[in-house]
């Protein structure tokens, strides 16, 4: 399949320094979509972008193409670094800033797009109780941790992650089909 | 609401998913990257996981990105630049290291490749904990001299600081000599090892005690 990131990615991982330029170039504004809705802050996002792509070069030879598209696995690499660096913040002592997130996520719902495997994710997704849809959502989109969805739900803390973890075993049947 | 009963093989899936969805504490993440590294079938769960939730990634926006590239290229392709002006004791120190590491070079040039050339060497005051590192162009190999590597479930990270600028991980040094792709690093610029949480940093930046130091020398 045509995958030019993914070309870019191995390129990068044989040292070509003209790759990384264009890897840079073409993938940044979506990673740093990826970094500033999950950071909240864009001096913060624009430090953890210069993070994300000196992993990318250093770990590039990691990247196999035959298991998943470039931009997925670009994807991957911010959102882990977003999230490492989320869970390691001192836990938000009140409701304010839940409530923003909140508000952001059916937004994002409406941007999903109806097409190919976003189309795909949004049946499979209709397929849980709505709440639990947004629960997942607002975990993959935003990086909310299980207290923080917990307490944006009005809901135990055992209770969401059982919630959750159905809500995968679910997805996963639908997906996989 | 009770758990659900599982099976070995849901329980590692879900571990993967969660992972994925990014609903785990910074421990269990340090736990999960770290067994990412010693068990390629987990790891192939957490790719399916990402390729499964992959139609998400239409949710983000994407925003304007300035042109970070000039600094992230000063981090990883560093120039050869004229040493800065330091302090005397520092140059004294400069002048030490760089005997020590032409000795260095004189006993490579007979005993080992010629390709292997020294950098730095990270020891502690008492040499009982050593890390000998050695430049093979564009890939620097870091061998473990004296010592051992960190207790169960640490580990020690290797750092590259350029002037005023952030650490930069090269990667983490355990049982075997760690070999990445980054060229020597020129006079001024700094290597530290610090102790991490297993699986490394969980932040990008050193998080535990810094317990070696060195500065690249002309």
């Amino acid at each position: 399949m045509d995958d030019p990131v993914a070309d870019l990615i191995a390129r990068c991982a044989a040292a070509d320094r003209a790759a990384f330029r264009s890897l840079y170039h073409t993938t940044s504004m979506k990673l740093m979509g990826v970094l500033l809705r999950m950071l909240g802050e864009r001096a913060e996002a624009e430090d953890a972008l210069q993070e994300v792509y000196t992993r990318v070069w250093l770990r590039a030879g990691r990247y196999d193409p035959a298991k998943g598209r470039g931009m997925t696995w670009l994807i991957a690499v911010a959102r882990n670094l977003a999230i490492d660096r989320l869970r390691a913040r001192p836990q938000p002592s009140g409701d304010a800033e839940i409530e923003t997130v909140a508000d952001t996520a059916p937004r994002a719902e409406a941007r999903l797009v109806a097409q190919g495997d976003a189309r795909r994710v949004t049946e499979c997704f209709e397929t849980l109780e709505p709440d639990r849809a947004q629960a997942v959502r607002g975990a993959y989109l935003d990086g909310l941790s299980y207290l923080q969805l917990a307490d944006r739900h009005g809901v135990p803390l055992n209770t969401m992650r059982t919630w959750l973890r159905r809500s995968l075993l679910k997805l996963r049947e639908c997906l996989d089909q | 609401m009770t758990d659900l009963p599982l099976s070995v093989n849901d329980a590692d899936d879900l571990l993967a998913a969660e992972y994925v969805l990014g609903v785990l504490d910074l421990p269990e993440r340090a736990a999960v990257d770290a067994r990412l590294k010693r068990d390629p079938d987990f790891a192939a769960r957490v790719v399916a996981w990402e390729t499964r939730l992959e139609g998400l990634n239409d949710g983000y926006a994407e925003a304007p990105a300035p042109d970070l590239l000039p600094r992230i290229e000063a981090r990883l392709f560093p120039t050869p630049s004229p040493p800065p002006t330091r302090s005397l004791p520092l140059l004294r120190w400069l002048s030490g290291m760089a005997f020590g590491a032409v000795l260095v070079i004189l006993t490579l040039a007979t005993l080992g490749p010629p390709s292997m050339l020294p950098v730095v060497v990270l020891a502690t005051a008492d040499n009982r904990l050593a890390y000998e590192v050695a430049s093979m162009g564009d890939s620097l190999r870091i061998t473990r001299i004296a010592g051992v590597p960190a207790v169960a479930g640490q580990v020690h990270e290797l750092w590259v600081i350029a002037p005023d600028a952030a650490p930069v991980s090269l990667g983490l040094l355990e049982e075997d000599p760690l070999i990445v792709g980054y060229p020597t690093p020129p006079a001024g610029w700094v290597m530290a090892v610090s102790i991490e949480p297993e699986g490394g940093s969980p932040t990008g930046l050193p998080t535990g005690p810094v317990i070696l130091t060195a500065l690249v020398g002309g």
